[in-house]
């Protein structure tokens, strides 16, 4: 790769971190609020079946293992991806994807680099808070008793598997986006890939509470790679073989969203009416 | 010179939805919905000779932003070719886009809620730009424009008129080839469009690069265009020089008349059009003081004018007159208005 390739590229980070933190609250509200919610909501829900409801046991975990789950995945929630797909199918509607066809640099890869630069940020930020915390919940013994496998290598394994699941959200979202080349508006098409996401990721609830004859579902998606995954790896609940075959699955994820962009976005683009101005 | 850009029987057709009015309409366009096609450009034809300045004009959805999007290689053609620095635009290849530059006045390029300051910055790397050139680019642009001390400021909170000057340093930071202005000089005041307009001068000059601009400001074109390009409806009805349209244009004849007589019956009198003559309000003078004698303009051929004034006065009596050049701005209103012009 030229120098100036990555020159462009390292640029576009800097200046869509300094774009995310122009506005200094908003982006602390976007750091600490997104996950809490979700996060919240489980938490309601174990103590209502465990605590409340008396089970306990579901699916092979207990009270504790859900809680923790819920704890590790609120890091994994944060590097999800962002909202640039969505970016790129606004683009397409109004026109604005002009202002970067006609720079020098691939427009879908742009708007990815200079979107993901604040979760980078994130992402850092996570793994130090968590590992923090981690050392710290060894001090009580009943978190360290469900947490027996959390260390800080499966910690920044995951994360790194969370980074691949960011790219593979990207891909997904830019390539459902090249529907705006067709119908105009590919919001409402969008929305649904997040609330599949949101099912399908782990963000709501450990994937293996899914019966038996459903994994397959998830199982057939990426979505999995982007919460349920990394959790799985931090909370040492997958062998290094499985972890490794993880990463590879999400390689080749990578891969046919590569092509899939370059397919669609190759024919959507002779329909771009580039409107306004 | 070598051409540049070189048109050949462009043509571009838009579809779009059709909608009825009220609810009817609503519930057709869900569940039948039919398009309309627009023909926005039908087969225009031109070459541009490198280091021109190329006004293209014409009125509202006369397809001028349609050509600059296809020149600049946003959209396709429907058919037809176009060549830009011998290249097929729409291919886009990275060297055409090292090369060019697209400013639309009504569009915000930079990002909004940065300071320009860093938008630049980002171009700087994206077009490879080596620092010490950055910094000399920046400063000559950035004090011809008068813009330094807000290159600080984000985008969003300066001005219009220093958010177009912003734009335009962007679309120049790395010195393009070709340039396309769409209306640069929109919503711009009189001291800041006079100065962009200086500034696009010298620039054309000490760079040799080529401009084509679009603008609904005649002064811009004016003063600025060696070349004018006319659209209307998606053709090419004018191409030269800016003094050759004023010649081949009607010239005005002015005209203070002792009684009030309606452009109708002045336009029986003289033969011309009640669409060619203009009856003003009386201005005031020094004293504010309007008088009651209105002004009328009668919009005519130079060798008609004798004629003109014959019928007149053979009907009416007249107090003073005078024959004026018409205003690039009056040629170009009647050439949009009138479709035998």
């Amino acid at each position: 790769m030229k120098l100036g390739n990555i020159q462009w590229r390292i640029a576009a980070l800097k200046n869509g971190f300094q774009d995310a933190t122009a506005y200094r609250l908003e982006f602390l509200f976007e750091v600490l609020g997104a996950a809490f919610v979700p996060a919240a909501i489980q938490w309601v829900l174990w103590y209502a079946l465990f605590k409340v409801g008396g089970a306990t046991q579901i699916a092979g975990m207990t009270y504790e293992d859900m809680v923790a789950y819920t704890l590790v995945s609120i890091l994994f929630t944060q590097v999800r991806g962002g909202d640039h797909d969505f970016e790129l199918a606004e683009m397409i509607r109004g026109g604005g994807l002009s202002n970067y066809l006609l720079r020098p640099v691939g427009v879908v890869e742009f708007v990815y680099i200079r979107g993901v630069a604040p979760k980078i940020f994130i992402a850092g930020f996570c793994l130090v808070l968590g590992i923090a915390a981690m050392l710290l919940s060894k001090i009580f013994p009943s978190v360290a008793a469900a947490t027996p496998n959390l260390t800080p290598l499966n910690l920044i394994y995951g994360m790194a598997l969370a980074f691949f699941g960011n790219i593979i959200h990207y891909q997904v979202g830019a390539t459902l986006a090249t529907a705006s080349f067709y119908w105009e508006e590919a919001y409402s098409l969008m929305m649904v890939k997040n609330m599949i996401v949101q099912l399908l990721s782990g963000e709501l609830i450990p994937l293996n509470l899914f019966p038996e004859s459903m994994q397959w579902i998830w199982k057939s998606t990426p979505f999995y790679l982007y919460v349920f995954g990394p959790t799985q790896i931090a909370l040492g609940r997958w062998s290094t073989e499985e972890i490794w075959m993880q990463f590879g699955i999400a390689g080749l994820w990578m891969i046919g969203g590569w092509v899939l962009i370059r397919a669609s976005w190759g024919l959507g683009i002779r329909r771009y009416l580039s409107l306004g101005g | 010179m070598s051409t540049i850009i070189e048109v050949k029987d462009i043509r571009r057709a838009f579809r779009s939805p059709k909608k009825e009015e009220g609810m009817k309409g609503t519930m057709k366009l869900l569940f039948k919905p039919e398009f309309s096609e627009h023909e926005a450009l039908k087969g225009v034809n031109f070459k541009i000779e490198q280091g021109s300045f190329v006004g293209l004009i014409g009125a509202n959805g006369a397809g001028k932003t349609t050509l600059l999007k296809i020149l600049s290689g946003l959209i396709p053609p429907t058919s037809g070719s176009a060549r830009v620095l011998g290249i097929d635009p729409f291919d886009r290849p990275m060297n055409f886009r090292h090369q060019i530059s697209l400013v639309m006045g009504q569009k915000a390029q930079l990002w909004w809620d940065l300071p320009a300051v860093d938008a630049f910055d980002l171009l700087k790397a994206i077009y490879e730009i080596p620092e010490k050139t950055y910094r000399e680019r920046l400063n000559t642009l950035t004090e011809l424009l008068d813009v330094t001390k807000h290159l600080n400021t984000q985008i969003r909170r300066l001005s219009l008129g220093e958010r177009m000057k912003m734009e335009l340093i962007g679309a120049l930071l790395h010195w393009p080839k070709v340039i396309f202005l769409d209306e640069p000089t929109i919503g711009l005041d009189v001291l800041a469009a006079a100065k962009l307009r200086e500034f696009l001068r010298v620039f054309n000059q000490r760079e040799k690069v080529t401009i084509i601009l679009t603008s609904h400001n005649m002064d811009d074109i004016e003063r600025l265009c060696s070349r004018v390009l006319i659209l209307r409806n998606g053709e090419m009805i004018f191409d030269g020089q800016p003094s050759k349209l004023i010649q081949q244009g009607a010239c005005r004849l002015r005209v203070r008349l002792k009684e009030e007589i309606p452009a109708a019956k002045l336009s029986q009198w003289t033969g011309l059009a009640e669409s060619a003559i203009e009856i003003a309000e009386p201005e005031a003078d020094d004293e504010g003081d309007a008088g009651d004698i209105k002004t009328i303009y009668f919009e005519t051929k130079q060798e008609a004018v004798v004629t003109v004034l014959q019928a007149l006065m053979k009907n009416c009596s007249i107090i003073d007159m005078g024959v004026e050049e018409p205003s690039l701005e009056s040629v170009i209103q009647r050439i949009y208005s009138d479709p035998k012009a």
